[in-house]
């Protein structure tokens, strides 16, 4: 059986991407345009792994984030964060710290930092899912 | 209250001394007494008296003699003098010896008391001018020191200034040049002072600034600082600021006193941060195209990604999905390098005959579709009555595409999305006489510090997906046409961006 892959990212480019490497490496991709619509797409459609952009309009990609780390149903829920600017600007964010109020950053499992190699997306999304 | 005072009497005869020290000491004097001239001279030596009373007739040293003397001892010292009747020429004598007072034989208590009040009277004056005298000596001693100290103070003042102080006299003449006067104008104080005039030290345009204020109506004669590059007799250039100020005393003109700052250090410093506001912008510059072109090669690669996939597997579908990402970031690209190059040129516009409405019917055709899938309500409200105008119909639909676009991604941007978005165009004319577009959005409006930064080279608001170049060309395209961009906005509530251009309308022509 072929696990689900939740792309959440604004850019239809990036989507497209996304999506052709997955189904490339026999992954069922779904997608969604922005934090809000990957949330019910996660709860609705139980992913194994969501590829999420940080950068998204009204800042929804990273309050999906704080939302997956700070709730125990989600906590187990891999994330490879897939994004436009480098995790030092990313934990360093004025918006990100904003979203976790004080409290430490959780790093994401993985953090790919676009533009990334279909080989490379594919072998980040192997070693969480086998 | 004064201790008594102290009178010699000096007679030969023994009793007249006897008697009038017993009355002169009821009536509370000290007395002391001699009998003889010569004894007289001893006992005043002796016993300093205040008061000497003598007989002129005495064997041996006789009374003229002992004023004489005693006023060679003091000339000050009150002496009265005992006559005989009818003794005029002694009388004179003593009155040239300084005698302070006659009285005749036999003497009576009444004379003598009133010539020995006279007497004191003259010394309690003495006395009082001495203190006075004393104290002035005192006085213009200390007022003095005070002087010297101010002027000293003052010298100081003014050498130790950190401006450069020169002042003149009513002839125009250098009279105060303080240190920093020399190093600015560079010539030594000691060939300025006093040896030059205004014409000598400064160059005519400042001379004659200075002396045209003293013309001037008292109420206008300060002016605000100026500043003037000075040329120094040894070729330096000093930009320096300066004032001046005309004295008077009682209404006279006495001279006038010149300030100068030396602002070499402060023009570079304020170079150096031009110099580094320009290295920074360039960075932000840099970093903001290169973010924008990272964004771009990322949808190069992944598109030919998917067209590589779509050949292996002979998917059509994946070929033109690719093909068609290829071909987006390729028209950004080509928009960017247009931007860029329509930014950095001067460019004059093509004016020509159009029509305003066409255009912006022409742009919300091409952008409904996109409008649409966003959820944005696209309106319109245009004035009929503009019709064809004169205007370069590039600029007009390059900065109208932008901030529709703009006002789009502002409602996207918008983190209230219970609101009904919408974008509207609205057109009139204003009283004048300008053709106002207006563009307004009820998206996520901005704060002051974005609102700032607009026409900032490079400054985006929206991330990677901004150039930061939109606005800033639209500003130019604007510019350039003698138009002007206004902005409205409130973060939460919206922003209307309205351009207005100078509105020549073209009139119809019948049968054309």
């Amino acid at each position: 059986m072929s696990k689900k892959v939740l792309v959440v990212d604004d850019d239809p480019d990036v989507r497209s991407f996304v999506v052709t490497v997955l189904e490339e490496n026999q992954y069922i991709p779904l997608i969604a345009q922005d934090g809000v619509e990957g949330l019910e797409k996660i709860e609705k459609e139980k992913p194994d792994l969501v590829i999420l952009d940080v950068l998204m309009p009204r800042g929804s990609g990273i309050r999906l984030y704080h939302h997956l780390k700070t709730h125990d149903q989600f906590k187990a829920l891999p994330i490879i964060m897939f994004t436009g600017i480098a995790l030092r600007s990313f934990l360093k964010s004025q918006k990100v710290l904003d979203e976790f109020q004080g409290a430490e950053v959780p790093k994401p499992d993985i953090y790919l930092e676009k533009p990334v190699d279909p080989e490379v997306l594919a072998a980040a999304v192997r070693k969480k899912l086998g | 209250m004064m201790s008594a005072f102290k009178i010699l009497i000096v007679d030969d005869e023994e009793l007249i001394v006897r008697l009038l020290s017993m009355s002169l000491r009821s009536d509370g004097y000290q007395t002391v007494s001699a009998f003889s001239g010569e004894q007289g001279l001893e006992v005043f030596k002796a016993e300093s008296p205040d008061i000497v009373v003598t007989d002129i007739k005495m064997p041996g040293m006789d009374g003229l003699e002992l004023l004489k003397k005693i006023k060679e001892i003091d000339p000050e010292k009150e002496v009265i003098i005992v006559t005989g009747h009818g003794d005029i020429d002694s009388t004179i004598t003593a009155l040239q010896y300084g005698a302070s007072d006659f009285i005749n034989k036999p003497v009576r208590d009444a004379a003598l008391a009133i010539a020995l009040e006279r007497a004191k009277s003259k010394i309690a004056i003495r006395k009082t001018l001495e203190e006075y005298t004393t104290n002035l000596e005192i006085k213009i001693a200390e007022a003095t020191e005070e002087i010297r100290r101010k002027s000293n103070f003052q010298r100081l003042l003014i050498t130790s200034s950190h401006d450069a102080i020169v002042a003149f006299d009513r002839d125009w003449k250098v009279v105060v040049y303080n240190p920093e006067a020399a190093r600015i104008f560079g010539e030594a104080a000691k060939d300025v002072r006093n040896k030059m005039t205004i014409d000598d030290l400064y160059t005519p345009k400042i001379a004659k600034v200075f002396k045209n204020q003293v013309k001037d109506e008292k109420d206008q004669r300060n002016f605000p600082w100026k500043e003037q590059v000075i040329h120094t007799k040894d070729g330096r250039q000093i930009p320096v600021r300066y004032a001046s100020n005309v004295l008077f005393e009682n209404n006279e003109f006495v001279g006038t006193v010149n300030f100068f700052q030396d602002l070499t250090e402060i023009k570079r410093l304020e170079k150096e941060l031009v110099q580094s506001e320009r290295l920074a912008a360039v960075g932000q510059t840099v970093s903001g195209l290169a973010h924008y072109v990272k964004n771009i090669l990322i949808g190069l690669k992944g598109g030919s990604y998917i067209v590589d996939v779509g050949i292996q597997k002979n998917n059509m579908e994946k070929l033109r999905s690719g093909w068609e990402t290829i071909k987006k970031n390729i028209k950004r690209i080509s928009d960017l390098t247009q931007d860029l190059l329509t930014y950095s040129k001067q460019r004059e516009p093509e004016m020509e005959t159009c029509s305003p409405h066409d255009i912006i019917n022409e742009l919300m055709e091409l952008l409904k579709g996109f409008a649409a899938s966003k959820n944005i309500i696209f309106s319109k409200n245009l004035d009929k009555s503009i019709g064809q105008i004169t205007a370069d119909p590039k600029t007009i639909h390059h900065a109208l595409l932008n901030i529709i676009n703009n006002a789009m991604d502002a409602c996207i941007e918008d983190e209230d999305i219970t609101k009904k978005h919408e974008v509207k165009i609205l057109t009139h004319i204003d009283k004048n006489h300008m053709i106002c577009f207006e563009v307004e959005d009820n998206g996520c409006g901005m704060d002051e510090d974005t609102r700032k930064k607009l026409f900032t080279p490079m400054f985006s608001s929206k991330g990677g997906k901004g150039t930061g170049l939109g606005l800033l060309v639209t500003g130019k395209l604007i510019e350039e046409h003698k138009g002007v961009i206004e902005i409205e906005t409130s973060p939460g509530v919206g922003s209307t961006f309205r351009i207005k251009l100078p509105y020549t309308k073209v009139k119809s022509v019948d049968g054309n």
